[in-house]
């Protein structure tokens, strides 16, 4: 077990070494600079003059080819600094910190409503599998999937804010807290937080809530045909010990698997969902670096995304061993 | 177990390398991520260093590859070419001072006011509907008033108003944005302004007397006596000295503000309140050169030699987050990807217990970021926001109800915003003017302004707009597709289908070229429909044109580096006609399309040097003609304002840079008191 995490941890690092390698030399091969939207926001009658921007590509270290730049910023991580945002000229840590917080308070609190729904939902269709009921679940499930957030987010926001406004149904239009929150109790700021979170949450969660109601009924399907299903059965044991113990049980394994495929997610945020509901998650911020070809932000971001995969997918084996006493680390 | 064992020797060589870098490197972490150095943090007072003594992060940054004993050191004003200021006498005797204005906008535009006709009450303006031009000059009319008497305007009122984007920072030295400069405008101090025809003055506010030398060689102003700083200490001409200096010092990244700065041969404080402007040579835009915001200098003169960037060390970030300001509203707060809240400051209209200026009309000024414009203009609907710039589409489809107008009204002016195609000169297509002039003859002008555009922009004919001083009384009218005339004038140019091909071609140097290229716009819907508009058109007389739709970066990219050979862009007016230059001289910085004309740079030069208004204008509406002959840009439309507006807001007025970038801008908005 101990020589299986070490040999992992170590591939790791190389796989991590490998990615931002890549990462940086794509984003340096990008068209435009940091400062090629600097000149562009500038009023056309205030161009930049080229001595200027020689100086600023200096002063930025953009003069310097990629090999070089890439072990300057390796270099750097090594001494647990992630550098300053070119644009934003604040130090990426507390850039990626500021908005991790309100990405995780969507992503988790959606991932834990997720698998709260759709696993009794995924079991209630196998169990009623091809009647009516199950045929409503599906198609509404279906339904769902193929509704885009962004509409369903409008059409909600139209709804609870606009429409239900000054009515007990009313949610926020816009943002994370109200503009009196500095002033409300602890569990004031909570509850405000939390009345923010409906909308965003809802929409976050109901496409991913019809995909894994789906998968777990596609996974129990295939484990409730098996011999020891059927041998349950005849030993007597009841629907429920059979469909939650014995067959729900052996679907673990691609359960486990898409969780840890799922974690690191947790930490992308949407940038749609983030910029409908002003949301200051981590979504706007990538999006917005890539165009202002920020690169410390974009591999701060790329390096914090990367470790999170891999962490999530050892731990995701890991858990096989859990769930599954025939898996081992030999 | 080798795997291993390699990887780990890696990873080690990898920490000593960064471990051997960090001493050889000074502080700086460069190599383009990490971009800036973790300066010792400071705490307040900031360190005392001499600014001699200091070195910048700039300058480590280019020794990286240096030895590291030749530091550089941080001087303020390098830039500069030394000068010894004579004495204020000496300059008196010989200078023969022309009094310049000393005005104030709210003032000059109160003039105006005073003699336009008006609509007969606000409450009939609040209850029509903007569905004609008519409508929206009775609203922009009524409802664009200043106040009859200041008991009218509410003293408590707060103002939101929308941006998309978050300002990146308070430093009015380092503004580039629109945000940044509004929120610059509203707290920074400055000594001029300009009207809404762009006349320029010396703000009232700040200025007793502005004077320029009867050579234009100096300005000399001075100054209140009366002006503080946020943090109480007077404001003085020491300050804008200072300023100067330090937009004129390598390592300060004040790009955008040093443009035009860059032109004053120094500036000079004779004492507290007397300033003089010292000019390189006798210049008309040297009215426009003297103008830019100051820092405190007791603020950042000691701390600034450690930190050029003003924003690393911890005592320039506090500063970042709560600036020391000269302007009538102060920072109160910013929060991340939410507000920015600005606060009226009584220090500045208060002096000893007098007040000795106008009150800012608004006690809060909240800037709430949304960057969605659908939830932008659900917001404004139920009152959360007082203004929103409307996009064309939601103008003219989704205000019309009654939903929208139980809160709000909405208004439009005409901003001197044009856009155009813009062809690249020393591509093999766009060289001869005869075929830049067949793609404004091929283009469907009327099908853009009827159909894509909705009917709601002004077709534009040139580089001046039409209602400007520059435009000739006589300009030639906007282009109309004319096939037949495009297909003769490219014949003219040599272009003819040889091969039979159903595609225009020539022999350029030998080689058989077909008509065949690219444009490039932004990847916006409306964007890339005018584009395939130009397509369908060119179509129609053999010319193969090829859209391609780019991320706004690239498309940039690739007009600085003249990569492309025809582009869809848009274009600001200047306040001076002489900014065009930069984008129409040979060689300037924003000549994108390389365009070339040795009779424009002259009239250029000359224009810059003519102080007669009337002769002046003479030269830039001959530029104007050149221009439209020569057809560098076919030039399509100009954009409006298209604004809604909360029905408790007043004193709207719309100018050729819209409705802020000017004076009084702002300044005129108000609420109603409630009586």
């Amino acid at each position: 077990m101990v020589n299986y995490l070490i040999r992992r941890l170590l591939i790791g690092c190389l796989t991590l070494v490998a990615i931002t390698a890549i990462i940086y030399a794509l984003i340096r091969s990008m068209p435009g600079s940091p400062l090629t939207l600097q000149m562009a926001e500038v009023d056309p009658s205030k161009a930049i003059s080229e001595q200027d921007f020689q100086q600023m590509r200096r002063m930025y270290g953009l003069h310097k080819p990629i090999h070089e730049a890439y072990l300057g910023w390796l270099g750097s991580l090594c001494r647990g600094e992630l550098g300053r945002s070119i644009s934003r000229k604040q130090p990426v840590t507390k850039l990626i910190a500021e908005r991790i917080g309100p990405t995780l308070a969507l992503s988790v609190s959606s991932l834990i409503l997720t698998y709260l729904l759709a696993v009794p939902m995924g079991l209630y269709s196998v169990v009623r599998s091809n009647r009516p009921e199950e045929r409503c679940l599906a198609t509404g499930l279906y339904m769902l999937y193929s509704l885009p957030s962004y509409v369903a987010a409008l059409l909600l926001l139209v709804l609870f804010a606009v429409r239900l406004r000054g009515t007990a149904f009313e949610l926020p239009l816009f943002g994370m807290v109200s503009d009196g929150h500095a002033q409300l109790s602890w569990w004031g700021k909570l509850a405000d937080i939390a009345w923010h979170m409906v909308l965003p949450v809802t929409c976050y969660t109901y496409g991913a809530l019809a995909f894994m109601a789906r998968f777990v009924k596609s996974n129990m399907e295939e484990v409730i045909r098996q011999d020891y299903i059927r041998t349950a059965r005849a030993k007597g044991v009841g629907s429920f010990g059979v469909i939650v113990v014995h067959a729900f049980r052996n679907t673990l394994i691609p359960f486990v698997t898409e969780l840890g495929l799922t974690l690191p997610g947790l930490l992308s945020g949407s940038v749609i969902l983030e910029q409908i509901f002003t949301w200051p998650g981590i979504g706007r911020l990538f999006f917005e670096s890539i165009a202002e070809r920020d690169y410390p932000t974009i591999m701060g971001l790329t390096l914090m995304f990367s470790l999170m995969t891999l962490v999530f997918q050892l731990l995701a084996d890991i858990l096989y061993a859990v769930v599954d006493p025939r898996v081992t680390f030999q | 177990m080798k795997t291993a064992y390699w990887i780990g020797v890696g990873l080690c060589v990898i920490s000593l390398w960064g471990g051997c870098n960090r001493n050889a490197d000074p502080p700086v972490t460069d190599a383009g991520l990490v971009s800036e150095p973790v300066t010792p943090a400071t705490t307040s007072p900031p360190p005392t260093k001499s600014t001699d003594a200091a070195s910048t992060d700039a300058e480590k940054s280019v020794e990286v590859s240096s030895a590291p004993a030749a530091k550089p050191q941080f001087q303020l004003g390098d830039m500069l070419d030394p000068f010894e200021a004579p004495p204020l006498a000496e300059l008196d005797a010989q200078a023969n001072w022309i009094d310049r204005p000393v005005s104030d906008g709210i003032e000059r535009l109160r003039e105006r006011q005073a003699n336009e006709s008006t609509f007969d009450t606000v409450e009939k303006a609040l209850s029509i509907r903007n569905d004609s031009e008519e409508s929206n000059r009775l609203i922009c009319a009524a409802l664009g008033r200043l106040p009859a008497h200041e008991s009218d305007v509410d003293p408590n009122a707060k103002l939101v108003r929308h941006t998309y984007i978050d300002m990146k920072s308070t430093n009015p030295l380092m503004q580039s944005s629109v945000i940044e400069q509004e929120i610059a405008g509203m707290t920074s101090f400055g000594l001029f302004s300009f009207d809404w025809n762009f006349q320029p003055f010396a703000s009232a506010d700040s200025v007793r007397s502005w004077q320029s030398s009867a050579d234009r060689m100096y300005d000399k102003v001075v100054m209140r006596d009366d002006l503080t700083w946020s943090d109480g200490h007077p404001i003085t001409a020491h300050d804008v000295e200072f300023s100067f200096k330090a937009i004129m010092s390598k390592a300060v990244p004040a790009l955008a503000v040093r443009h035009g700065t860059d032109k004053i041969k120094w500036v000079h404080a004779y004492d507290d309140h007397t300033l003089v402007f010292f000019h390189k040579e006798p210049l008309a835009t040297n009215d426009w050169n003297i103008f830019f915001s100051s820092i405190p200098k007791h603020v950042y003169e000691k701390s600034i030699a450690d930190d050029p960037k003003m924003q690393v060390s911890d005592y320039h970030v506090r500063l970042e987050n709560s600036p020391v300001v000269g302007g009538p509203y102060r920072i109160a707060s910013r929060t991340f990807a939410k507000d920015v809240i600005l606060e009226a400051r009584p220090d500045y209209y208060m002096h000893q217990g007098k007040q000795v200026r106008r009150a800012p009309r608004f006690q809060q000024i909240r800037f709430l970021i949304m960057t969605d414009s659908s939830v932008a203009l659900l917001a404004v609907k139920r009152g959360d926001i007082d203004e929103f710039i409307l996009q064309p589409q939601q103008w003219q489809s989704q205000t019309k109800d009654a939903d929208f107008y139980e809160k709000c009204t909405k208004a439009f002016g005409v901003e001197w915003v044009n856009f155009h195609f813009l062809w690249n000169c020393k591509t093999p297509y766009f060289s001869d003017k005869r075929v830049r002039q067949a793609m404004s003859y091929a283009f469907d002008h009327e099908e853009l302004l009827k159909t894509l555009l909705y009917g709601l922009y002004q077709p534009c004919n040139g580089m001046f707009h039409h209602a400007s001083a520059w435009c000739p009384p006589n300009a030639a009218p906007s282009y109309q597709q004319n096939l037949d005339r495009a297909e003769e004038l490219l014949q003219q140019a040599g272009w003819s289908d040889s091969d039979g091909d159903g595609v225009l071609d020539k022999q350029i140097d030998g080689k058989l070229i077909k008509f065949e290229f690219t444009v490039n716009c932004a990847d916006a819907a409306e964007r890339v429909a005018i584009c395939n508009l130009l397509r369908e058109s060119l179509d129609q007389i053999g010319v193969k044109c090829n859209v391609r739709p780019l991320e706004f970066t690239v498309l940039t990219e690739r007009g600085t580096t003249h990569a492309f050979e025809a582009m869809f862009a848009g274009l600001g007016t200047g306040t001076d006609p002489d900014t065009s230059d930069n984008i129409f001289g040979t060689g300037q910085d924003r000549n994108y399309g390389q365009y070339s004309n040795p009779e424009v740079d002259r009239l250029f030069a000359e224009g810059r040097r003519e102080f007669d208004p009337e002769k002046r204008r003479v030269l830039y509406q001959k530029i104007h003609q050149l221009t439209y002959d020569d057809q560098p840009f076919t030039w399509l439309y100009y954009r409006n304002s298209y604004y809604a507006f909360n029905k408790d807001l007043r004193g709207f007025v719309f100018s050729p840079r819209g409705p802020y970038s000017y004076s009084p801008g702002i300044d005129s908005l108000w609420k109603p008191a409630l009586h």
